[in-house]
């Protein structure tokens, strides 16, 4: 029982991760339109960001794993 | 090979993912683990089983070193198509680079984070050719890395800026009575940032690549499972279409991993831009 519940919080914390990320992507896409001389930049700016946002589903995941 | 070595191997295969499966979680057998089910007993065989990601990084880097010495060796003013994509890829990632740091920082730090960026790119895709295993996918591969760059990021942040730049940097510069009033604030958590920095780098960087082998090994297991029933030796292979989504991973992370060293570096070096 208690190892479903990991489980569903790391459903939630994907949830929380892809909405993060989606609108960091959406930003950065319509950035790029705006700007597209400029898309190297936002690029970079957005894999960093990405990465920080996703490392928060990934911490939830090894807890899972360390837990499992 | 004779169609019972075939089914022989898939046999193996099949166990070693079982047993790999009941302790923990399910993952692909690699070459060492399928020796490990067949000469178990072997002392040989025993050592690289408790030594698999180290063999696996050895590998990398005689590969890596053969490739390397092999373009440059043959190197000219027409390139040959070896020395052609070796290159690129160095282009590309120089002009990232000196993109961050600014043209004479970028080319100071380059070998570092190049260095960094080529190795765990090639441990990351390893995992995927058929008897290999990712050495990324342990904590302890990972961890080393990221100590390498907590380590060379503070080194070069006390030769850059001295040890009472640096202590400064760490105290958050302050200028003015605010500034000093709130050192008691900013010094411990300057010094927990950059402990947790190895932290979440190693840790983000394990993660996925051993969410990736799980998930392909799951997918793995799933097309054996499914056509079991038959004896078959092979399986359906389910986790096709997961190994691009893993070839993506691996990239992004790679380049994740190295471009966060080169944010932490460009942090510790002396602002210019801000003076004037």
């Amino acid at each position: 029982m208690q190892f479903d519940a990991y489980f569903i919080g790391l459903g939630i914390a994907a949830v929380g991760s892809g909405i993060g990320l989606g609108r960091a992507v959406g930003s950065a896409m319509e950035a790029i339109g705006r700007q597209p001389e400029a898309a190297g930049k936002i690029q970079t700016a957005m894999i960093i960001g990405a990465a920080f946002i996703e490392a928060l589903t990934i911490y939830a995941l090894i807890s899972v794993f360390l837990k499992g | 090979m004779s169609p019972e070595t075939v089914a022989a191997v898939a046999e193996q295969g099949h166990e070693a993912a079982k047993s790999a499966a009941s302790h923990g979680h399910p993952e692909i057998p690699n070459i060492i683990t399928l020796l490990n089910s067949v000469a178990g007993e072997n002392p040989l065989v025993h050592f690289l089983h408790h030594w698999e990601n180290q063999f696996f990084m050895l590998l990398i880097i005689c590969f890596l070193t053969w490739v390397v010495r092999r373009a440059y060796r043959e190197r000219s003013i027409i390139p040959t198509p070896l020395q052609n994509v070796i290159e690129m890829f160095i282009e590309a990632f120089e002009s990232l680079v000196v993109g961050m740091l600014g043209e004479k920082e970028g080319r100071r730090y380059l070998p570092f984070v190049g260095t960094l960026f080529i190795y765990i790119f090639f441990m990351n895709l390893w995992g995927l050719i058929p008897p290999m295993k990712s050495p990324t996918a342990d904590i302890k591969t990972t961890g080393a890395l990221a100590i390498c760059v907590f380590l060379y990021v503070q080194y070069s942040a006390i030769t850059r800026l001295g040890i009472l730049g640096f202590l400064d940097h760490l105290m958050g510069s302050p200028r003015d009575v605010i500034g000093w009033c709130l050192v008691p604030l900013f010094l411990p958590l300057h010094i927990m940032e950059e402990l947790i920095k190895p932290v979440s780098l190693s840790c983000r960087l394990f993660g996925n690549i051993l969410g990736e082998d799980i998930l392909l090994g799951v997918a793995l297991l799933l097309g054996i499972g499914m056509l079991s029933f038959m004896h078959s030796p092979i399986g359906i292979p389910l986790h096709a279409p997961f190994m691009f989504l893993a070839m993506l991973t691996s990239t992004i992370q790679a380049l994740v991993f190295s471009l966060l060293s080169t944010v932490y570096i460009s942090m510790i070096l002396p602002h210019e831009e801000g003076h004037h």
